[in-house]
């Protein structure tokens, strides 16, 4: 049924974005653009489920001191509207790759490719940090606002949208509260709130709730997996707690140092909402545990 | 979950003018220092009284003095001309020196503040934003903030005479040279992770500079304006004194040494003194209610709470 659906969309998508010529090109580059074969589609298909795809990336940051081999082949397709955890030790990369997803670093060798064409700095991401990200200077709605006002969406709709995005992490009442007389948890679900609402097309998420209590990242947590169930986004989360790796999400990329490689991509498949002292799920977080420990 | 968030409401806005409001007596608090002050003076100018007069006045014969050197020329006239009309009253109320030296003082002063911030801010972010200015201006500045402005004056004297623009050139200078440099300073430590945040929404280059940029480097900005102040403040009152000007508060009190007329001296000292605190209380301390202590930027800078 899923499949179903997702053909539909997809083909719905093909045909509205006239992708014809890029994806033949980019797939078949004999193939005539103007026929719509059955092996294109599927080609096609193949393409658009997979919503970003890494290939053998590497990365070197080269410094005056040393040179650092922080990612090695790196390969990964994620699919659209996946949850993707990312976990490993610290300094084996994880930061990393989702900074030459975002385009703050450059990439030293290999590819990256959204919906089949190569990565551009301006694609719609929205980024949440693990610091407090939020502008000082704007009240939280001017926060959630600020990156519709880049796109130049008229006042009314943006409010409205702003409105819709703070209901959503259930901060309505303090819309007009500038960051620094909000929590760290009501921050951070600002800063949610603010990369939910430019509708980015993935979601990126740097140990968002690291700085937070167990309590409130609990309840963090499962504010995620509701607005990623609610708005079918795609998205990467780094994260040092296994826990919330297990619970969140759909597949679990474990990466290890030295240089910064994966390890081995787990799949989790219980089902939603998860219980943490379920025996599979211990299992499984303990399963990733040492995956990350001995190499 | 619902008493975490009632547990971090902030105190709505009416609760705080509440807190705010203290008694006349806590807000009077900051003058009795002055009153302590002022009372030893008296004493001891009581003592000298029988030798000493003129040279160390009473605080009632200063203030007997700065009365009189306000309405004197009033009353000159009236004895004169006693059925002269409203105006006419005001015009010789203006004629009194030491309003004169006042209103000189006190255009010239934010004048040449005014430029220096206009300047100072152009020149700290084109610094800021352009390896190329930066690279060309620190190097200057480093120099030239060392260098006391008022040790410029006999120069600016020389090319361009006595006279307001002299004044002018120096205050302006002086007070040039630090907001420039915490301009620059401010656009430069404008925190990365906003500048991501705003890039990762697609804001291009002069979308960031206008709305992350400019007012992330607010309090650097402020602080350097204030400084930028105090600086103006005191090249302006020493460039007065040694350009040879007639009419401003510093030239007034190096006239009346000649006379040794310690009163005018107390009087225009004393407004002087009041001229910087007003300014700091109409001009400074609004802005930064308004902007940065409103957003809780001077907490993450380290500033202290201001009580004065
Ligand atoms: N800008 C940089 N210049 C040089 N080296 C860097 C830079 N950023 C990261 N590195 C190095 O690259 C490696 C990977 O860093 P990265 O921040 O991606 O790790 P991480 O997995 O996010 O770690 P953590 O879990 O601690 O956040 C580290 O060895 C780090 O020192
Ligand atoms: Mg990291």
């Amino acid at each position: 049924m899923r499949l179903l659906q997702n053909i539909a969309k997809v083909y719905l998508r093909f045909l509205s974005r006239r992708v014809f010529a890029r994806i033949s090109v980019h797939w078949f580059d004999s193939n005539s653009p103007e026929r719509l074969s059955l092996s294109s589609f599927l080609g096609i298909y193949l393409s658009m489920v997979t919503k970003i795809s890494i290939q053998n990336l590497r990365k070197i940051y080269d410094t005056p001191e040393r040179r650092v081999h922080a990612l090695e082949g790196v390969n990964l397709n994620i699919e659209d509207g996946e949850f993707i955890c990312l976990v490993g030790l610290s300094g084996c990369g994880k930061t990393t790759l989702l900074n030459m997803l975002a385009g703050f670093v450059e990439i030293t060798a290999g590819t990256i490719t959204m919906d089949g064409r190569p990565l551009t700095q301006d694609f719609d991401k929205g980024v949440v940090f693990q610091e407090y990200a939020l502008f000082p200077w704007r009240t939280a709605r001017q926060n959630v606002e600020y990156g519709l006002e880049i796109r130049n969406v008229p006042e009314e709709e943006r409010t409205r949208i702003a409105q819709d995005y703070l209901r959503l992490v259930r901060l309505e009442e303090f819309a007009d509260f500038f960051p620094h007389n909000l929590s760290g948890g009501m921050r951070q679900r600002v800063a949610v709130a603010r990369a939910m609402a430019f509708d980015p097309q993935i979601l990126l998420m740097d140990e968002p709730f690291g700085a937070l209590d167990a309590q409130t990242r609990e309840e963090l947590q499962e504010l995620t997996v509701d607005v990623w169930q609610k708005t079918k986004k795609t998205i990467l989360y780094v994260t040092h707690n296994l826990s919330e790796a297990v619970y969140l999400g759909n597949r679990i990329v474990v990466f290890v140092p030295n240089p910064g490689r994966i390890r081995e991509i787990v799949r989790v498949d219980l089902p939603r909402p998860r219980d943490d002292l379920a025996p599979e799920f211990i299992k499984l977080q303990r399963h990733v545990n040492d995956l990350i420990r001995d190499f | 979950m619902q008493t975490t968030e009632a547990a971090s409401v902030p105190p709505s806005l009416d609760e705080k003018k509440k807190e705010v409001r203290s008694p006349i007596w806590v807000k009077l608090r900051p003058i009795y220092p002055f009153i302590v002050i002022l009372a030893i003076w008296q004493v001891a100018a009581m003592q000298a009284q029988g030798n000493q007069g003129r040279l160390f006045p009473t605080v009632d014969a200063i203030m007997f003095r700065a009365w009189e050197l306000v309405t004197d020329p009033l009353f000159r006239a009236l004895a004169e001309n006693p059925n002269l009309d409203l105006m006419g009253y005001f015009w010789k109320l203006l004629e009194s020196p030491i309003l004169l030296h006042t209103l000189n003082t006190a255009w010239r002063l934010p004048f040449s503040f005014f430029i220096a911030a206009v300047v100072g801010t152009i020149v700290g972010i084109l610094m800021g934003r352009f390896a190329f200015w930066e690279s060309f201006f620190v190097p200057l500045l480093s120099v030239l903030l060392p260098i006391p402005a008022i040790a410029w004056t006999p120069i600016v004297v020389i090319w361009s005479g006595i006279g307001d623009q002299t004044v002018i050139v120096i205050t302006a200078f002086a007070s040039f040279l630090p907001i420039a440099m915490a301009v620059w300073t401010g656009v430069k430590t404008v925190n990365p992770v906003w500048i991501r945040a705003a890039q990762s929404m697609n804001a291009d280059k002069m979308t960031i500079f206008r709305t992350v940029v400019l007012p992330g480097s607010l309090p650097m900005i402020l602080s350097g304006m204030r400084i930028g102040l105090a600086r103006a403040w005191r090249a302006g009152v020493g460039a007065e004194a040694f350009a040879g000007i007639r009419w401003g508060l510093s030239a007034g009190i190096f006239d009346a040494q000649e006379y040794l007329d310690i009163a005018f001296m107390m009087v225009a000292l004393g407004i002087l003194g009041l001229f910087g605190f007003v300014l700091e209380k109409v001009l400074f301390q609004p802005i930064e209610s308004r902007t940065v202590i409103r957003w809780g930027m001077m907490e993450a800078m380290g500033a202290q709470d201001k009580k004065v």
